[in-house]
């Protein structure tokens, strides 16, 4: 156990040096870009140098690279100020910095879309990773049949459709001419706050992104089962005279299940980054969406967080595909 | 204004536009309206860009807020065609007192007024909420006509000296409140201004000159929670979900007769970030009849609404417009880079006007090919420039090479660079696929006049930060502009003067500019409003005289609403619909 502790604690030192990086590659990038974010932050008809100036000493960009870098690390712990007299504003640690454009500190902007970006990325994962398994397994196993035909042309279209048409239609027919799902409302409503309006807002979003994953995990399932089954000692088990389910379920599958965690977990991540697309069809407030905002605004502070705390989780969730395997595996601590 | 962003309109739109309502049988008139039930706004849009009044500065913007929250000093009448630009008392008990050559204005707020919280609204009031208009650091996007025509000094970097209620040092309060009198009573307010300024009163009918309870004024923050002066008040507001608004219990009906016969819906919510599509399929279904759009129609789905045309199809009569906006679209002409007339001129004849409006959608949707910077719909202001009757909608390339000749003798250097295949003509754009694709017609049809144009695609998010530097300002710059009132004292100066706040044309060094600005001035202290008009026609026929500007199209919009709302009309100066006339049938 200790042996695991002390490959843990390695792990995460590791993990918060790559995230120190990150953070200065992201702000570097930005020191770099040919945009002044002072004139940016100044209002979209502003040309008073006056203005420009004021906002830039307000906002710190009149400081050096390597200082607006340590005064970002420090607000990370210390929180910080922004403005005087009746218009001063305070973002507690950790401070991500302001955003003048959603008048908010980052760090609540974050906190509002990471667990709508959670419960999509769950749920669309739950239904994909059953779909997917489920569709793949009987497909190997009826190899050829007609199942395994039309899971085929349930993969080709799942790959070939793009997210926004498959939400576009899924909007357009299910609750505008159909009428079997309310419009959505807007916004989120949390799942502990009515449980009814989370469904009604999430059912369909998860299908959306379910569709393209399921597909992809389809095929990919059907190759590792029937690529498993030709194993020796899948063999070897039907000779022992074991039922198929208990091969498929306790050798078949089991063997394949390895490579399937790895890919959820980094398909999970990529997600927690943001499902753009799937966000701005069905008006969901995530991750995806604030940094699409952010980008088409040039709202510096809020890039700079998004890319952080994306760097954040799929370092983290390679963190924990390793602690699994480390469990699984010992060979991997050393 | 700002193309698409900033400003409201406040012209007399088109006759055609007025036509169209008729013809569509719409009503402006809140008589026989019902009262109660909920109004739904939608958009695509992630919030309101304002909604602090201080900062709101679309027509769109205005319109809607001043319809249903923000009252201010005057406003304009709630009327159809014309007569909604006449300018009528709001929080004043007049449209204001004028003394002192125009230089002092005057206004007495009404009795009864309050904000939602009930406390009277006071002088003190509309003062505070006019002093954060200098805070130009915190209350961005916002009109500046406070700060340049207040009578404040200006400091020796050009800004003034007065910076606004949140600044702690450096700041001359003393100033401000010299600018800005209170009476006794704290009822009378009184502006003292640097200029003479005949239309001052239209001026004030911006939010800007509204009131703010400095209690509760946090900054920036105060554009998520605006205290209510109007019929309705915020219950939530949240970006990228939906904003609510309900009665405000402590409006008095009494004080406020321009929306004592309007304000009838009991609810009104917006739902924000709703995708374009989807939007457009909504009200092409009509699922939700109490519901309006608060975006333009995707050009893709116009046909499905009008015909040929522009007219409104049988199923959609009743619940869509298809009108002219407040916006003049052009190309600003940057003189410095194009010092040479016969080039600009060379390059406006070989413009492909059919090509570029068939791009945008045509003219029915599009608009019409500008001559100037004025509307036409700006009455008195606005007369047909002449000097280019030689070019029609086809460009006339005969003439523009013509021109080119002439400019390979007049100008050989800028000729070299305009017709040499490495460098040419430099055109600001914002990237987008449309202006991708103009910029094909644009390469094609000067090619013709031997001109070679090279384009700046700019991201649409950070254009005018760009090209509003002279550094980084190319030979061209894209733009569009509406009049801020019916008057062209808010076009002219502002676009084509050293004092405007819009002057990209880099004119000032040029030889004809002195007289401009001379004959600009003068205009702008002109009493007699129709000799004004001529006056700025006049200054109109010059810019086109000099070619300031490569003019583009006189711009239209197209609405959409649900089957279940009555009272929409467009209200003509704010470019925007009769938000506050708006009824559930």
């Amino acid at each position: 156990m200790s042996g695991l502790l002390a490959y843990v604690s390695r792990r995460l030192s590791i993990t918060f040096l790559i995230l120190l990086a990150v953070s200065f590659a992201v702000y570097l990038i930005f020191a770099l870009l040919p945009f002044d974010p002072a004139s940016l932050t100044c209002g979209k008809n502003c040309n008073d140098p006056g203005i420009i100036e004021a906002n830039r000493i307000r906002l710190g960009y009149d400081k050096p690279f390597y200082e607006q870098y340590w005064v970002f690390l420090v607000g990370l712990f210390a929180g910080r100020n922004y403005g005087e007299g009746a218009a001063a504003i305070h973002c507690a640690a950790p401070s991500f910095g302001y955003s003048f454009q959603q008048h908010a500190c980052v760090t609540d902007l974050l906190s509002d879309a990471l667990p709508v970006t959670l419960a999509l990325a769950i749920g669309a994962l739950v239904l994909w990773l059953t779909i997917g398994i489920g569709l793949g397994v009987l497909s190997a196993r009826f190899r050829g049949r007609v199942l395994d035909t039309a899971s085929t042309v349930f993969v080709l279209i799942g790959t070939s459709l793009p997210t926004f048409l498959t939400g576009l239609m899924l909007i357009i027919f299910v609750v505008i001419k159909w009428k079997l799902l309310p419009f959505p409302a807007g916004g989120y409503t949390s799942p502990f706050e009515n449980p009814l309006v989370w469904l009604n807002t999430m059912i369909l979003p998860w299908i959306t992104l379910a569709f393209a994953y399921a597909a992809l995990y389809t095929r990919f399932v059907r190759s590792q089962v029937i690529e498993t089954s030709t194993e020796d000692y899948i063999r070897t088990a039907r000779a022992k005279g074991l039922g198929e389910g208990v091969i498929l379920g306790k050798h078949t599958l089991r063997a394949a299940l390895a490579p399937i965690a790895t890919m959820a977990g980094l398909d999970f991540a990529g997600l927690m980054g943001g499902a753009i697309l799937t966000e701005a069809v069905f008006n969901l407030p995530g991750l995806g969406r604030l940094s699409l905002g952010a980008v088409l605004d040039y709202d510096l502070p809020i890039i700079v967080a998004t890319t952080l705390l994306a760097a954040a989780i799929v370092v983290l969730m390679n963190l924990v595909l390793d602690l699994v395997y480390a469990f699984i595996d010992p060979r991997v601590r050393v | 204004m700002l193309k698409g962003n900033k400003k409201a309109l406040k012209n007399t739109l088109a006759t055609l536009a007025v036509a169209a309502l008729a013809t569509a049988g719409l009503t402006g008139c809140s008589a026989g309206a019902n009262v109660g039930g909920t109004l739904t706004y939608v958009t695509y849009q992630d919030a309101w860009t304002h909604a602090d009044p201080q900062r709101n500065y679309t027509g769109r913007d205005i319109a809607w807020f001043g319809s249903y929250m923000h009252r201010t000093l005057t406003a304009y009448d709630r009327a159809e065609g014309a007569a909604g630009s006449a300018v009528v008392p709001d929080l004043a008990t007049d449209t204001g007192t004028a003394s002192n050559d125009n230089k002092t204005w005057e206004f007495t707020l009404r009795d009864g007024v309050s904000f939602e919280d009930g406390t009277p609204i006071t002088c003190e009031d509309i003062k505070y909420g006019v002093s954060r208009t200098f805070a130009t650091d915190v209350i961005t996007d916002g009109p500046g006509y406070a700060i340049s025509m207040l009578d404040i000094p200006k400091g020796a970097d050009g800004t003034s000296v007065y910076k606004g209620p949140y600044a702690t040092e450096g700041n001359d309060t003393a100033a401000f409140d010299k600018a800005i009198v209170c009476s006794n009573e704290n009822k009378t307010i009184t502006f003292n201004l640097s200029r003479s300024v005949g239309d001052f009163n239209y001026t004030t009918t911006y939010l800007s000159f509204g009131p703010v309870p400095k209690a509760a004024d946090n900054g920036d923050q105060y554009d998520l929670n605006p205290v209510s002066s109007g019929p309705y008040k915020i219950e939530s507001y949240k970006a990228k979900d939906s904003m609510v608004l309900v009665r405000n219990e402590n409006w008095n009906k009494d004080s406020d007769p321009l929306r004592a016969s309007r304000a009838n819906p009991d609810k009104i919510v917006v739902k924000f970030g709703v995708a374009e599509e989807v939007r457009d399929q909504l009200f092409l279904t009509d699922s939700d009849p109490n519901s309006m759009s608060l975006d333009a129609i995707l050009p893709t789905n116009l046909p499905s609404i009008f015909d040929d045309a522009g007219e409104v199809l049988p199923e959609f009569a009743g619940r869509a417009i298809n009108v002219y906006d407040p916006y003049v679209r052009f190309a600003f002409v940057n003189v410095k880079k194009l010092n040479c007339l016969p080039v600009r001129q060379a390059i406006y004849y070989a413009k492909d006007f059919d090509g570029l409006i068939t791009l945008a959608g045509g003219q029915t949707f599009n608009g019409d090919p500008a001559d100037g910077a004025i509307k036409p719909l700006m009455g008195l202001d606005y007369k047909k420039t002449t000097g280019y009757e030689d070019i029609g909608t086809s460009p006339n390339i005969e003439k523009a090479v013509a021109l080119m000749e002439q400019a390979k003798t007049e100008c050989p250097e800028l000729h070299a660079r305009v017709t040499d295949k490495n460098r040419g003509i430099v055109y600001d754009i914002a990237d987008s696929e449309t202006n991708k694709k103009s910029a094909a017609i644009w390469i094609d049809s000067l090619a013709k006049a031997g001109m070679v144009i090279k384009f700046n695609f700019i991201e649409a998010g950070s254009y005018y930060s760009i090209v509003m530097d002279p550094t980084k300002q190319s030979d061209l710059s894209a733009a569009g502009w509406a009049p801020d009132w019916a008057n062209a004292s808010t076009v002219i100066p502002e676009l084509f003067t050293t004092a405007g706040g819009f002057n990209l044309t880099q004119n000032a060094d040029d030889p004809t500019y002195a007289e401009f600005e001379k004959l600009s001035n003068a205009a702008l202290v002109e009493p007699d409003r129709k000799k004004q008009g001529e006056q700025w026609a006049a200054l109109n026929q010059y810019v086109m005289d000099q070619m300031w500007i490569i003019p583009g199209t006189f711009s239209k919009t197209q609405e959409i609403w649900g089957s279940g709302l009555g009272g929409v009309y467009f209200w003509e100066p704010q470019g925007a619909p009769s938000f506050g006339d708006i009824f559930l049938k």
